[in-house]
């Protein structure tokens, strides 16, 4: 589908740091965890850093005194591609947040106290921060954006959902840009999840994915003359449940495609990378070797991927294929293209 | 709307029955679903009761695939089915004539049951099984559920907007339309019963032991029900092309975010008055045109009095003429497939001139006691009605749908 948004602001909370800078450039270090069910197990898992002094002005709002880890992630992203909006604009911006997990830390401590403590332990400070769009409310709130606001659940591929959505609203002119983030929050449960999908497979994370979190977003607006860069088509709505069916989706997905638009490689260390490569082995490849590895964090790794092939645009081509290869049950694809 | 957006078909799986039709005929005959709640162990909680619906049978399903299904998805097929099915967009197999058909639905816990026992499982270091669990309680999977037993394709969008969702779905689906991104969506919600959420709002205190009494004064908290609804939207074009027949027209909808608290709405109701006021204008009819509003109407403390303030200030002199009441009181409080559901029941208000009663009414809120629907009104010519809902997070949305003129 084409589209035609400007994107105006970036912002990005990842295990390399705290703004794009630090998603571009940034080493990110694994720390071991343990997987809930086996504290004898550590992981490899790339963390945000909390105590990275750009979260400590967050921590005194008020609206965020009970919120976890996610929030804070987004209220960062979205400040800082909300840094050039006046307070006029900010009350003029439409929010959409994609998520796969969303709040998991909370939704599971919340149960895991109903479980092992009894139904009369359930918390009633965690539960309301358990819902999904929870966050979303909280970043609306704290960062004054009175326009239109959804929660969008999916794979990576709710990423493209969200910014469909955005194009949607920027044409019905409801709001006059919109901030699209994605945001995941990590906690030891999944570990006992990707160990049970078999997606953890090497504990020194030579390979086979490491469990990631974060958030990222970008601010667009309905492209203007003077706007030098620009996402130009998404595509999504290619499902699947096997890994034979992604490989269609992925086929379908690739089928149209001028092959000699470049392409970005984004399934880095997951169980796309081989059909990622067979897919696109006519496009000129723009691999993200020479940056760091983030690991896998879902919605957010979607919007890192974007915000880094960006710099590719500047530097090597005007238009990029940025495939976004859901894990869990999508793929779509976004079209960015330089114009100055 | 700068194009015409047609209703063509209508499905329904709540507490009250396993279609639309058996549903509304038990909601006007005043009745209501609250029972005990067998689903799962309640003993440590306050609250023992909901609204529980019954599966309906998936003729297409072996019993074995049937069974793998989630209790959300086993809800949302079958509302899915009954909508293509009265849009004439189902074939003799049960599959969709349109071969992509994008789809907007809603919910706020999808399959979480499943994510409840990958827990469990997991800490009683159980390893077999857990995969399945661990990746089918994500909504997505009930959207892949949904397409590949219907048989179609398309982009989806999941709406989590908590209580609004269902509405934020058919609103969303409309606002495809209008853009000319889709000419038909298939749209609305689904939730099914788990113990997180219910274990959630028993320990906010927000669940009643007594009746559930929307907009009375001695309201005491919510009945949570599950329940799955869907709508099929289409321009009017498309529908009269293929020969279908318009039930009514989607002619306003308004959205937006009350910043006010995370569980608690603005106290006098400013931000849904102001979403109301956009759904108005873009039907671009005076809110004395309304006949009918589905209101939120959740029984809790908080809630209904800030609803029943904006049904005051919205409607002005006109609150006495038009007619309001919460369905929550029969089918319980449905979360993500609330949206929905109601903005069904709604349109079925304006089809047929039935008016739903606001049941378990002892004493109601002085403000807008004029407005509730009474058992046994008579039936009334109804050119618009409105469904409004508000959510956790502040989500607020109203729909408008209008009598069908050719």
């Amino acid at each position: 589908m084409k589209i035609d948004l400007a994107i105006i602001g970036q912002g990005a909370v990842s295990p390399a740091g705290v703004r794009i800078e630090a998603l571009l450039h940034g080493e990110p270090v694994p720390v071991l965890v343990a997987a809930h069910s086996r504290p004898d197990q550590p992981w490899p898992v790339l963390r945000v850093d909390l105590k990275n002094p750009a979260f400590a002005r967050w921590q005194k709002e008020p609206r965020l005194r009970r919120a976890s880890a996610i929030s804070f992630y987004l209220v960062e992203a979205a400040e800082q591609a909300l840094a050039n909006s006046s307070a006029a604009e900010r009350a003029e911006t439409g929010l959409i947040v994609v998520f796969s997990a969303g709040c998991l830390a909370y939704s599971r401590r919340f149960f895991e106290g109903i479980i092992t403590q009894g139904q009369r332990a359930a918390s009633p400070a965690l539960f309301p921060e358990t819902v999904f769009n929870s966050p979303v409310s909280h970043v609306a709130a704290v960062l004054g954006l009175n326009g239109a606001a959804y929660a969008l659940v999916g794979d990576e591929a709710a990423w493209v959902a969200g910014i469909k959505t955005a194009s949607v609203w920027l044409r019905q002119g409801r709001v006059k840009q919109v901030l699209v983030l994605g945001a995941e929050e990590f906690d030891p449960i999944v570990l006992d999840a990707y160990r049970a999908a078999r997606w953890l497979r090497c504990q020194n994370g030579s390979h086979g994915f490491l469990t990631s979190e974060g958030a990222a977003g970008v601010l667009l607006r309905q492209a203007q003359s003077e706007d030098g860069l620009v996402i130009t088509h998404a595509r999504d709505g290619l499902i699947y449940r096997t890994k034979k069916e992604a490989g269609a989706a992925a086929e379908k997905l690739f089928h149209a495609v001028d092959p000699t638009l470049t392409c970005q490689h984004s399934a880095q260390r997951n169980w796309f990378g081989s059909i990622e490569r067979r897919v696109t082995h006519d496009h000129p490849i723009i691999s993200s070797h020479g940056s760091s590895y983030l690991g896998e964090a879902f919605t957010a790794s979607a919007a890192w991927n974007t915000l880094r092939a960006i710099p590719y645009l500047n530097e090597k081509t005007s238009r990029i294929l940025l495939p976004v290869w859901g894990l869990n049950h999508e793929v779509g694809s976004l079209e960015l293209e330089k114009r100055k | 709307m700068s194009r015409r957006i047609v209703v063509t078909g209508l499905g329904a799986v709540t507490p009250l029955g396993k279609n639309l039709s058996d549903s509304w005929a038990a909601l006007i005959a005043g009745r209501d679903a609250a029972a005990p709640l067998e689903l799962f162990d309640t003993s440590g909680y306050r609250c023992h009761q909901a609204a529980c619906a019954t599966l309906p049978r998936l003729p297409d399903q072996s019993r074995k695939a049937a069974d793998r299904l989630s209790r959300a998805s086993r809800l949302a097929l079958p509302a899915a089915r009954e909508a293509l099915a009265e849009a004439g967009l189902l074939n003799q197999e049960g599959k969709t004539l349109l071969a992509t058909l994008p789809l907007c639905v809603s919910t706020t816990a999808g399959a979480m049951a499943f994510g409840e026992d990958f827990l469990r499982g997991v800490l009683a270091h159980r390893r077999s099984h857990l995969f399945r669990q661990a990746a089918r309680y994500l909504p997505q999977h009930q959207v892949v559920d949904l397409q590949q037993c219907c048989g179609f394709a398309g982009p989806s969008v999941i709406i989590a907007n908590a209580c609004a969702s269902g509405a934020n779905a058919i609103g969303h689906a409309a606002d495809l339309i209008e853009v000319g991104d889709a000419d038909c969506v298939l749209a609305g919600g689904f939730e099914a019963l788990t113990e997180l959420v219910f274990g959630g709002f028993d320990c906010l205190q927000a669940t009643s032991t007594d009746r559930c009494r929307p907009f009375d004064l001695n309201r005491s908290g919510l009945l949570l029900g599950e329940a799955a609804a869907f709508l099929v939207l289409e321009t009017e074009d498309h529908a009269l092309r293929r020969g279908a027949k318009p039930i009514c027209a989607l002619t306003g909808y308004g959205h937006g975010t009350d910043f006010f608290h995370l569980t608690q709405p603005q106290p006098e109701g400013a931000e849904l008055v102001d979403v109301m006021r956009r759904a108005t204008a873009q039907a671009g009819i005076a809110p004395e045109q309304i006949g009918y509003v589905n209101a939120h109407g959740t029984a809790t403390p908080v809630n209904d009095g800030t609803e029943a303030k904006a049904y005051s200030i919205f409607f002005g002199e006109s609150l006495g003429q038009v007619r309001i009441s919460s369905t929550k009181a029969a089918i319980g409080h449905t979360l993500g497939a609330a949206g929905s559901i109601e903005a069904l029941f709604a349109i079925r208000a304006l089809t047929t001139g039935e008016l739903p009663p606001q049941l378990n009414l002892q004493t109601p809120i002085p403000e807008i006691a004029p407005a509730l629907v009474g058992l046994n009104e008579a039936h009334q010519d109804l050119p618009h009605v409105m469904s409004v809902n508000l959510g956790f997070g502040g989500s607020n949305a109203a729909l408008i749908f209008s009598k069908y003129e050719n």
